[in-house]
């Protein structure tokens, strides 16, 4: 039997702590449409992803007029877009591109994912066709998303790949020169990326998932900086403790909404449902931020002393009240810190108390890794390989998920600004820790996986 | 045996339900099924007992009034007569919760408006502690009302006190406030 405080408090995340669902994702696998001519790959394509996710409006409009609870982002994930291109010419690949903007544009997503290789342990001639397209696909289409798996415990880190990545950033940076690198926004670069994440830009469709699946993104931070608020307001003597249970609390709640849309969208587009990501995911809006979060909690500045312990205990309580919530947790499951898209973060840039340093720190008890993070336009291809290796190490040494999202600005230097705009948001340019290492990068190979046992 | 409805208010003690469920034993009666509450001191029941064949509404009544002290318990008895679903199709549940600044003819007011809707009332509490209203009501509204509709009525209902209405499916808070899978709620709508 439902209890009045029950309800009072569900009415109260409803109405005043925005409740929501940030991300409906689905999907796709697009395997079934491999074929060696340009326009039937084309066709097959788009008409599958149009069979599955034409009707994605239309059902996440059912659920939220059922049950009253906003959807923020609709997005496809397509099973790797590499080894189905694989023998094609680039021309094939940047017009296979195009027609998966289009095809956003019409199923009424606002990203599309799925542009992805993983290259761990080598690199398939398809794999290195696809990190070569990079610069004309993502700063020709607006919708697209791409990621490049280059690092796992079980392989260890691909450091050929990192270089060969941190020259496509460099052009897909000067590509879109005009909007402060944007294209680099929707690249992500994995340690041991989750097959089944529903967050953009790193989304894509698992070997190992079904034919068509809706993943769940849960709701935003702030409903959790709400209850931490309300929790201190209370007046009641606080511990740490106290603040872990109502974490737990709320994401239990919030998890629960996110099964509850996620298996009403995916029954009515005859998808299955797949998982809920735990991860709470912030936008630029202010109240709806990870740093916000930390500062409730009692840290002055993000970035300063606490930071790193504050961040591990929202992460752990977050896991643990989701985890129980259902049986369907998945993807990344772990607060984000992208420093443009969160306000606080991007301030505390700004100010001078969070740098690359201390964000790479955090990153080691929370996902996802140096994401969003906005440098000097003449931060070279060895350094940005270097700074990735650095976070891919992170995820692989310690068996979980990092990434990097790296935006070198041409044109610009650390303090300047960069404008993104939308979800994606802006941030100062964050000075770069000083010392090269160009030598250890050009190295190359492979860092070999590391040992699992000897745990001391 | 025949079934029926016996309703008793009186203000509260320890005791009462042992007083009225003792009486009926007495008289024969077993009870299959009841509902209790306390509003500001004063109780009330209402329960459904089948007795045995040949019993009289008025000695029921004065058997169960005798459990309390003279003109302690107010009883009403009357017999059962299945009851039609109270709204045609089913419907699904819904919360209504209404919280805001009390004034006099807000219940009479969103009442109004589910009753012209054929929206029925299954459990209704309101509460008014330091002039600040809290109703919340679980309703059921049928199938053919489109639910958006209605939503956004109820909304403007509430804005007519300078409070705020708002109506959600049943889901959303036992999804939030339960620990049964989801999927079993879902599977097993109410």
């Amino acid at each position: 039997m439902l209890s009045s405080e029950d309800i009072l408090t569900t009415v109260s995340m409803l109405q005043n702590e925005h409740l929501d669902v940030r991300a409906v994702t689905l999907g796709i696998d697009l395997f079934s449409c491999a074929d060696r001519d340009p326009e039937t790959l084309c066709r097959l394509a788009r008409e599958k992803i149009l069979r599955h996710a034409g009707g994605i409006q239309e059902a996440c409009q059912r659920a939220v007029e059922r049950y009253g609870i906003p959807i923020v982002n609709r997005r496809i994930a397509l099973s790797p877009v590499a080894p189905l291109v694989a023998e094609h010419e680039p021309e094939t690949l940047l017009r296979f591109a195009r027609m998966l903007d289009a095809v956003a544009e019409e199923a009424g997503v606002d990203f599309i994912g799925g542009w992805t290789a993983h290259v761990q342990k080598g690199m398939t001639l398809a794999s290195r066709a696809l990190i070569d397209s990079l610069p004309d696909v993502l700063s020709e289409t607006t919708h697209l998303c791409a990621s490049v798996n280059a690092a796992s415990s079980h392989a260890g880190i691909n450091m050929d790949a990192l270089l060969l990545l941190g020259r496509k950033i460099r052009e897909m940076a000067e590509r879109t020169a005009d909007r402060d690198g944007f294209a680099c926004c929707k690249l992500v670069i994995f340690a041991n990326q989750p097959e089944d994440n529903p967050f953009m830009a790193g989304a894509y469709k698992g070997l190992g998932e079904p034919e068509c699946v809706v993943n769940i993104g849960v709701s935003g931070p702030g409903v959790v900086k709400r209850a931490i608020e309300r929790l201190r307001q209370s007046g009641e003597p606080l511990t740490l403790g106290d603040i872990a249970e109502e974490i737990k609390l709320t994401a239990f709640r919030v998890t629960r909404v996110g099964e509850l849309i996620g298996r009403e969208v995916a029954a009515s587009l005859g998808a299955e449902f797949g998982i809920v990501d735990l991860s709470l995911a912030p936008t630029p809006s202010v109240g709806d931020s990870v740093g916000e979060i930390l500062e409730a909690m009692g840290v002055r500045h993000v970035g300063g002393p606490g930071s790193t312990a504050a961040l591990a205990l929202l992460n752990d309580a977050v896991k643990k009240g989701g985890a129980f919530a259902s049986s369907s947790v998945g993807g990344l499951s772990g607060a984000f810190i992208p420093v443009a898209e969160d306000a606080a973060l991007a301030a505390a840039a700004e100010a001078g108390h969070l740098r690359v340093e201390k964000l790479e720190a955090m990153t080691a008890v929370c996902s996802v890794g140096l994401d969003m993070v906005v440098l000097p336009g003449d931060t070279t291809a060895e350094t940005l390989a270097a700074l990735a290796a650095d976070e891919l190490a992170i995820g692989v040494v310690n068996r979980k998920t990092t990434a990097v999202r790296l935006v070198p600005v041409p044109g610009k230097r650390a303090g300047d600004r960069a404008v993104f705009g939308g979800l994606f948001g802006e941030s100062p340019i964050l000075p770069i820790p000083t010392g090269a290492s160009d030598d250890f990068v050009r190295l190359g190979g492979r860092i070999p996986a590391p040992l699992v046992s000897l745990n001391n | 045996m025949p079934d029926y409805i016996v309703s008793v208010m009186a203000r509260d003690r320890a005791g009462i339900v042992a007083g009225v469920s003792s009486a009926l034993y007495d008289l024969g009666a077993n009870i299959t099924h009841l509902n209790q509450t306390v509003v500001r001191g004063y109780f009330t029941i209402i329960l459904s007992a089948s007795l045995p064949e040949g019993v009289e509404i008025e000695t029921v009544r004065r058997r169960v009034e005798s459990a309390g002290s003279p003109g302690e318990l107010q009883a009403v008895v009357a017999p059962y007569a299945p009851v039609p679903p109270a709204v045609a199709g089913g419907g699904e549940a819904f919360i209504l919760a209404v919280l805001g600044r009390d004034r006099p003819g807000i219940i009479a007011r969103v009442t109004g408006y589910l009753a012209e809707q054929g929206i029925n009332i299954e459990e209704f509490t309101a509460n008014v502690v330091e002039g600040n209203l809290v109703l919340i009501l679980s309703v059921r509204v049928p199938a053919s009302l489109d639910i958006a509709g209605v939503q956004s009525a109820i909304e403007a209902v509430g804005q007519e006190f300078g409070i705020t209405a708002s109506l959600q499916h049943e889901n959303v808070f036992r999804a939030t406030s339960e620990v049964h899978a989801v999927a079993r709620l879902r599977s097993a709508r109410r």
